[in-house]
């Protein structure tokens, strides 16, 4: 069975600009099949129970199986002026979606993951950072996350002090500020959501609201995919797929703060689908 | 009842500073060659946050977990956390291991504390090894090898032969071993003879 919280959110199911007419994209969402297709009452979302709750935000649509708990949450870059908005499609990773968003919050793998790219050894320290959850959003935050990363971005030249706050509003998508290479004072913004299809199965659907007019879109997508597909081959790897909530089975740092919040976070708020809860 | 030692890989496809992937009784484990030879089986599975410790990267005598770069030393004991170059681990952070050797040329694997010593098949050395979805009876009529302790022994045209089985659910590993005054060629031929005859019966 199916907490009802976790039936209450919303999960990305898919990109708004790739939705068609009936009888339009077949996908999963928490082991349901659904059906995405756009008609004279705009993008609609069919489950095995008639329509779903759809919210349609930062290029893709959002769906809700049970009745919403809350409104989608707020990016408010998105609607900033002068930031490029990029949906960098699909990357189909075979693990839980909570290990997808876990992994999008760890930087302590940049050197051996990315290794070049965001962090390079000697550089692997991670120093301590902030990390609360917000009372008043209900959200995951980390602040005042410093690494030093070889190329930051496709906009970046040479290696640079990369400053980070990481934020999870729901319980498969996280937003990332990071330094903007182009635009001191100002900061990119990288998501990702995470559609859940069963709890060993996802679909992880980047997004970027940057300040970058310059690099090509092809290429933008082309960094973030290449990033996505190293993190894939770990994701895959990771044993037990499941997302162990309970302490004991795996063993944090100081560096891994922020994933100890959102573990902390899911299992207070019953988000236990693609979990473990018992030490195996 | 002895230890039930298995046969992971033949010596000479794990050289130095290579990690492998095995399986033990149904577990997954991590197989791995220092700089120096030594060798060390552990459960595949880094404490930190689960990578499978199979895809690290040895560096002389330690493992390093490919995720987040933690080494681990050949006793199994997480040396460095690369996130915190100046804390010194405790001793609890410690992939879990078992006992691994060498004799004539196999690897094997056994449970960690065991006393007694892996099989020994005189007279005979590697040939080579092969994963098949045929499981061992299939492999024993293929074969017409006699069933025995380790596996299947017997003769051939080609000359003497023994497979050493290692099954999971879905698929058999082969450690062949040839007897020294056989035909290595030919019974590497018989050999994929066997095995397609094997997986043609579990097709059909
Ligand atoms: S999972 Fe192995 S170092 Fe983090
Ligand atoms: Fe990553």
């Amino acid at each position: 069975m199916i907490p009802q919280a976790v039936l209450d959110e919303w999960y990305p199911v898919g990109m708004a600009a790739q939705v068609g007419p009936p009888p339009g994209r077949e996908t999963m969402l928490l082991g349901q099949p659904i059906t995405l297709f756009r008609d004279s009452a705009g993008i609609r979302v069919t489950g095995p129970d008639g329509d779903l709750a759809v919210t349609v935000a930062y290029g893709h649509v959002w769906a809700c199986l049970g009745t919403p708990a809350h409104a989608l949450f707020p990016i408010p870059e998105a609607t900033q002026e002068g930031r490029r908005l990029v949906d960098c499609g699909v990357v189909r990773v075979k693990c839980s979606p909570l290990r997808a968003v876990e992994n999008f919050l760890d930087i302590a793998h940049f050197p051996f993951v990315h290794t070049d790219i965001l962090g390079a050894e000697p550089h692997t320290e991670v120093a301590r950072y902030e990390v609360q959850i917000r009372e008043d959003s209900d959200e995951v935050w980390a602040t005042k996350v410093h690494f030093y990363q070889p190329q930051a971005a496709k906009s970046a030249e040479g290696g640079i002090v990369t400053e980070y706050m990481y934020r999870v509003p729901a319980p498969t998508a996280s937003v990332l500020y990071k330094t903007c290479p182009a635009r001191a004072g100002e900061w990119d913004v990288i998501g990702i959501f995470v559609q859940p299809l069963t709890e060993e199965l996802c679909d992880v659907w980047p997004w970027m609201a940057l300040f970058d007019d310059e690099t090509p879109m092809a290429d933008l997508i082309q960094f973030q995919q290449m990033i996505f597909l190293q993190d894939r081959s770990i994701l895959e790897n990771q044993i037990p797929r499941l997302l162990p909530l309970d302490p004991g089975m795996e063993i944090p740092t100081q560096a891994d703060l922020t994933s100890v919040a959102y573990r902390r976070w899911l299992k207070r708020k019953g988000l236990t689908y693609g979990a473990q809860m018992v030490a195996a | 009842m002895g230890t039930e030692w298995v046969a992971v890989g033949l010596s000479r496809d794990l050289p130095a500073g290579v990690a492998m992937p095995a399986l033990w009784q149904g577990r997954e484990l991590a197989v791995w060659r220092s700089a120096s030879g030594k060798l060390s089986a552990w459960n595949d599975r880094c404490p930190h946050r689960g990578m499978r410790l199979s895809h690290g990267f040895v560096r002389g005598e330690t493992l390093a977990c490919i995720y987040h770069g933690w080494v681990y030393g050949t006793s199994g004991s997480c040396i460095h956390i690369p996130a915190h170059p100046d804390l010194v681990p405790p001793a609890t952070i410690k992939a879990e291991t078992f006992l691994c050797v060498e004799a004539g040329g196999v690897i094997w694997v056994g449970a960690a504390g065991a006393t007694d010593t892996p099989p020994e098949f005189a007279g005979y050395v590697p040939l080579r090894s092969v994963a098949t979805q045929a499981d061992a009876a299939a492999l024993a009529q293929a074969s017409g090898l006699e069933q025995a302790a380790q596996g299947l022994l017997g003769s051939t045209a080609a000359g003497g032969v023994c497979l050493i089985l290692s099954t999971s659910q879905t698929k058999t590993t082969i450690h062949a071993l040839a007897a020294k005054e056989a035909d290595r060629v030919a019974l590497s031929r018989w050999l994929d003879g066997v095995v397609r005859r094997a997986e043609e019966r579990v097709l059909a």
